[in-house]
């Protein structure tokens, strides 16, 4: 290199900052900002899959359900309106008749028919496919209790379709309607069998379709999807429910920090609900002082629980001393600044089936400790503290734990892994205390997790009172029956204690005022209940 | 020159399928399964069963390393675990995004640092010399992810130039300013690392050949500053930053991970990262190739560039 070089490459680098400066300025540094016909929505979670009946996390079925529909929607808790189905009733909570909208098409122009409904939840019970659904058929007839049909069966029996618009279905025994009209009615989403009867069962999750649903029947059809980093959709006019007022959806995918600056510049008019968009508690001030934003801080269904393994534990005296030993106002006040509820059990204040009744336990460590000394603990023996990473707030909330337990005097040791391995961990017990977050349905079966045989029960809880109690629960038909079966198991696991519910953290829903219609809503089900009505401000 | 290459790829091929059975038992050790993670935390033990048949993670560690060896010869990587798209496919689509932040980085990294390195030797000991490596402390010692957040808070949220993250503003197409404006601060942010370290090596260097004595002579028979600097000590000095130019190009392909988080720059970095937290083992295994690949080629190139500059070196 000359000296006559090093002169050039300097010049050559001043003329590129030069450059580079007059297009910063003009760059399209907001971009997307207010009306127009493309709305940006922020959200963090990516999708894990985009087929429609195999989705393992909320960042998917939100993804999905903006271009597919269910036969209804859930806006409110128990509050139902239909959809792909004008109605679904039964006269006996055993028989149920589906009444499907006349007209609706698949975005080819295909009719979406009764057969089409048959056929998916035929998919979902087939043993050779792959589905996160089977949990939502579980009451049909013939199916066993991860809803799926034995080997070689290919038909639901009791599942047909009498004409184009009607569709009928068995449950063993009989059931609360809401059960099945969140169950099936929400949950399930419709899949095209024109498009996929060509494939068999276990073809279908590796299939084109199931990597980006190319015949779709929602208010938006997918356009393209780069990997996470952001959904592309764009309307679909023939949608029965009437064409969409905005003509693009966009969903950007960032980490979570990144939504408070992303809201402020108008990249992003609104973050999404469902615990996938959520807003750093930290950042809500700032949010909130944004003057063309709307926020607004609302309770969840999801809850956080410390999991006590009762062979470690065996005594309850012992769970219900470590459960006073937790300050968990502290919890609340300092991690989630507030924003967030103290609650025993698996209902948090959305749920309908909370007793509001049941006093939640004290925090009181004198009398954690008197009841630890009673239950003769040893308080040399190690406890061994399992924490999964990824949820930040858990991490540090595991801190506040840590003080809370030594401040009687025990001695726990914690160790962080990563979820799967945490989750590998608590199948195996191989843990004395887990923590564990979970979102449940509306509808209050949580037999997953409390039931002796529950494929989630991470504690080893086995009482044969709540399995009884969870059964009936499950197989009672009226609603004021099922209110009080619950209130009962919720005194009970108070008194058992197998699992404690640290808390329900609050989640902020933050809205452009350019949108009129449309954003996350208290429950997520009812943020993409009206998609398809979605406006922006003077629209008509 | 010729025989040489060959030798060197032919040694290259037990050391990269080393690296991959390293990379796959390392991924392996790791406890709990993926399929956890690609279903509902209340799925049954058969759902996790069908869905790890599914993903082939029912067989023995061996036999999955061998079927992914054999699936390698036929140029396949294999599907992502998360959306079975093909991993060819989903490295390609963010090999160009990372090869255009990076290579624009190193690229504005050296037209920088070069000429400084070259001028803080020159006027060694001078205040202009102990600014310059002040300076480039401060380059080395500001973590990326810091110089990154206070960009975008100045540049993009306060003063509203720049976007705050992405390669182009979705659904607007981008043109060339679009994508330049996305560009300017993660390449800032890189550059800023890269240029820091690489002044410090051409400064000592070009320090250390002053020093020989072969200057020394170019000095006793009269040659001007400029002729020593640029021919004499210039060529000998840039044998070390060589090696070093080679070790930044293999992070052409493997990205910059920090920095495309936080910029949300569509790459390999943020793909990496991606797939380690959905412990997608197929993803992970191509990175890991292509990276392994990209290093071993760097080295390579940095030898044969070691001829160009060093004509003693000579290669049989």
């Amino acid at each position: 290199m000359s000296a006559r070089t090093t002169h050039r490459l300097s010049a050559g680098l001043a003329a590129i900052g030069l450059l580079l400066i007059p297009t910063a300025c003009t760059g399209n540094a907001g971009s997307g900002g207010g009306g127009g016909d493309t709305l940006y929505v922020g959200t963090v979670n990516p999708p894990a899959s985009f087929n429609p009946i195999n989705q393992s996390d909320v960042g998917g079925q939100f993804a999905v359900r903006f271009a597919m529909d269910t036969l209804l929607d859930q806006p409110e808790p128990l509050k139902f309106v239909p959809k792909l189905a004008d109605s679904i009733e039964s006269k006996d909570n055993k028989t149920f008749t589906v009444k499907l909208h006349a007209g609706a098409k698949w975005s080819d122009g295909q009719p979406i028919t009764a057969k089409d409904v048959v056929y998916t939840i035929n998919l979902i019970a087939n043993r050779d496919s792959l589905t996160t659904l089977g949990g939502n058929v579980t009451a049909l007839t013939g199916v066993d209790a991860t809803g799926k049909l034995p080997k070689g069966q290919a038909a639901v029996p009791g599942l047909t379709a009498p004409d184009d618009t009607t569709v009928v279905f068995t449950t063993k025994t009989p059931v609360d309607p809401n059960y099945v009209k969140e169950m099936i009615g929400t949950k399930v989403v419709i899949m095209p069998e024109h498009v996929l009867a060509k494939s068999t069962p276990a073809q279908i999750d590796d299939s084109k379709f199931a990597q980006l649903p190319d015949v779709t029947s929602g208010p938006y059809k997918f356009t393209k999807y780069t990997q996470n980093a952001s959904i592309e959709y764009a309307a679909n006019p023939d949608y029965y429910g009437g064409a969409p007022k905005i003509g693009k959806l966009i969903m950007k995918i960032m980490p979570a920090s990144n939504l408070a600056g992303e809201l402020q510049t108008g990249s992003i008019m609104m973050n999404s609900g469902g615990g996938i968009g959520n807003i750093p508690f930290q950042d809500l001030k700032t949010v909130k002082a944004f003057k063309d934003v709307n926020t607004k801080v609302n309770p969840t269904i999801g809850f956080q629980t410390i999991q006590f393994n009762v062979k470690t534990f065996a005594d309850p005296r012992l769970r219900a001393g470590l459960a006073h030993a937790i300050n968990r106002k502290q919890i609340v006040d300092e991690l989630l600044l507030g924003n967030g509820e103290v609650i025993d059990g698996p209902y948090t204040s959305q749920s309908p089936f909370l007793d509001k009744n049941l006093k939640t336990l004290s925090y009181d460590p004198v009398l954690a400790k008197k009841l630890l000394t009673e239950a003769g603990w040893d308080f040399s023996r190690k406890i061994n503290f399992v924490v999964p990473t990824g949820n930040k707030i858990r991490e540090r909330s595991a801190d506040i734990l840590l003080q809370n337990f030594k401040a009687i005097g025990l001695n726990v040791v914690q160790t962080n892994y990563d979820f799967p391995t945490t989750l590998a961990k608590a199948r195996a017990k191989d843990h004395d205390m887990v923590l564990m977050g979970l979102t449940f349905n509306i509808d209050p079966d949580v037999s997953n997790m409390y039931s002796s045989t529950g494929s989630f029960n991470l504690t080893g809880y086995n009482s044969p009172e709540s399995d009884k109690l969870l059964l009936a629960g499950k197989s009672a038909a009226k609603p004021e029956a099922r209110h009080q079966i619950y209130n009962q198991l919720q005194a009970l696991w108070q008194a058992d204690m197998p699992v404690l519910t640290l808390y329900s953290d609050h989640a902020v829903a933050a809205t452009n005022k350019s949108v009129a219609v449309g954003g996350a809503t208290a429950f997520w089900p009812g943020t993409v209940a009206n998609v398809g009505q979605w406006a922006f401000e003077g629209a008509n | 020159m010729v025989t040489y290459l060959i030798r060197r790829i032919l040694i290259g091929i037990p050391v990269l399928l080393g690296v991959t059975l390293i990379n796959f038992l390392i991924i392996n050790l790791a406890p709990g399964s993926p399929a956890d993670l690609y279903l509902s935390p209340t799925a049954t033990p058969e759902d996790v069963a069908r869905t790890e048949t599914a993903l082939g993670l029912d067989k023995p560690v061996f036999v999955q390393y061998l079927n992914w060896l054999t699936q390698l010869l036929h140029g396949n990587l294999g599907v992502s675990f998360q959306n079975r798209e093909p991993v060819t496919q989903l490295i390609a689509d963010r090999i160009g995004p990372t090869l255009l932040l990076m290579g624009t980085s190193l690229v504005i990294a050296y037209l920088v640092a070069i000429p400084i390195g070259i001028f803080a030797a020159r006027r060694r000991n001078t205040a202009a010399d102990y600014g310059v490596v002040g300076a480039s402390f401060l380059g080395i010692s500001v973590p990326h992810f810091f110089l990154g957040l206070a960009m975008i808070y100045v540049f993009a949220l306060t003063l509203g130039w720049f976007p705050t993250g992405g390669m182009v503003t979705l659904g607007r197409g981008g043109g060339f300013a679009d994508r330049v404006s996305h560009l300017v601060l993660p390449v800032v942010v890189l550059a800023t690392g890269v240029a820091a370290g690489m002044v410090r090596y051409v400064r000592s260097s070009m320090i250390d050949a002053f020093g020989q004595d072969y200057i020394r002579t170019a000095k006793a028979k009269g040659l001007g500053a400029s002729v020593i600097t640029n021919k004499h000590a210039l060529r000998n000095a840039l044998i070390p930053v060589v090696t070093v130019i080679g070790i930044d190009l293999s992070a052409l392909i493997g990205g910059a991970i920090v920095t495309e988080q936080i910029f949300q720059w569509p790459g390999i970095g943020l793909l990496t990262i991606q797939s380690i937290g959905a412990r997608d083992y197929a993803v992970l295994m191509g990175i890991n190739l292509i990276a392994a690949i990209a290093v071993f080629a760097a080295n390579l190139l940095t030898d044969i560039a070691y001829a160009v500059v060093d004509p003693r070196v000579a290669y049989a």
